[in-house]
């Protein structure tokens, strides 16, 4: 049972729109390594796990993974609030809006919708553990990308909060193998 | 950082975990984190996104410390934040009883805070929604609405 706590995990207050950099986060959003599949992997993992230690460790991160995406969803919102005749026609946001307008909606940043095939459920604990470890750097590459290509500060601030929940995510799973 | 770090007799500095000697072949490992890590206070746990300093390890072209707000909501994020924390801490280190005791201090701090934020912002579960005087749970700004930082 999930119960709905009305609050971010981390503080998301961007003033500036840029539908632009929207068209690119929107992939941690829905896209091959974003927060939808990373959630969606860990909690369906569970039900194959032998060990209370995993059980427990992938409802927490798999949780956690569900308020990242909200935060995912925030910052698609906020930058593309307010937006003006100009803004919509911007580059690399057009295409999108002509098929959302300004809702959020799960998909990669080349505008391939989520995919259940970029995860994998596989019931073998060493199979899955590996991809998870395997899929918190994936996500934490695409946080590195991101920042590259970012220069919000409201936006960053974000972003590097999420890079390093990867980390210790990626941490905490590969304890696993010795945490008995 | 947190003053009453306990410093245990760890075999590796704090940025370094360990291995094990013997280990099954063909498993992949992770250096294990060490019990009596240095911690963060809270609120650095949330501007940096960890507790754990020598888990802190920032993308090298953007560094700079997040500048948070100091109001209600970023300091029940903040006591929320270590408890999810620490709480994953505990799952591959269940009997580091010191940080365990720790988790205990935060979530009855968490639990404080978050009466005193519901008090003021209105509840933050339908659970607290029934105890209040009013149905307030439709009160806006819902967490993904911009709202100016002033004010809270």
């Amino acid at each position: 049972m999930f119960v709905y706590e009305k609050k971010l995990q981390y503080p998301v207050r961007v003033k500036n729109c840029n539908p632009k950099l929207a068209a690119v986060i929107i992939s941690q959003y829905g896209g091959p390594d974003g927060e939808l599949g990373a959630s969606l992997r860990y909690l369906s993992q569970r039900y194959a796990m032998p060990y209370p230690e995993l059980k427990g460790l992938l409802t927490d991160i798999g949780t956690e993974e569900l308020g990242h995406l909200e935060m995912v969803g925030t910052l698609v919102h906020q930058l593309t609030r307010n937006l003006n005749e100009d803004q919509i026609r911007t580059a690399g946001f057009d295409a999108y809006f002509v098929d959302h307008t300004t809702g959020v909606y799960p998909q990669f940043a080349s505008g391939y919708p989520w995919s259940a095939s970029t995860m994998q459920v596989t019931g073998d604990i060493i199979a899955d553990l590996t991809e998870n470890l395997a899929a918190e750097q994936k996500a934490r590459l695409t946080y590195d990308n991101i920042l590259r290509l970012s220069d919000d500060p409201d936006v960053n601030n974000v972003i590097r909060f999420l890079r390093e929940r990867e980390i210790v995510h990626f941490q905490r799973f590969g304890e696993t193998n010795q945490s008995r | 950082m947190n003053p009453d770090n306990g410093i245990n007799t760890r075999p590796c500095a704090d940025s370094c975990g360990t291995m094990p000697a013997c280990a099954p072949l063909a498993v992949p490992y992770v250096p294990f984190q060490q019990q009596g890590s240095l911690k963060y206070d809270q609120t650095n746990a949330l501007a940096n996104g960890t507790v754990f300093p020598s888990l802190n390890l920032p993308f090298h072209l953007k560094v700079d410390a997040a500048g948070l707000p100091a109001n209600l909501s970023t300091q029940l994020q903040a006591l929320l934040f270590v408890v999810t924390e620490l709480g994953l801490y505990l799952d591959t280190h269940q009997n580091d009883v010191e940080a365990f005791q720790l988790f205990q201090q935060y979530t009855e701090m968490a639990r404080k805070a978050k009466k005193q934020y519901e008090e003021v912002h209105g509840p933050l579960t339908s659970l607290s929604a029934g105890q209040d005087k009013t149905y307030r749970w439709l009160d806006d700004p819902w967490p993904w609405e911009f709202q100016k930082n002033e004010g809270d």
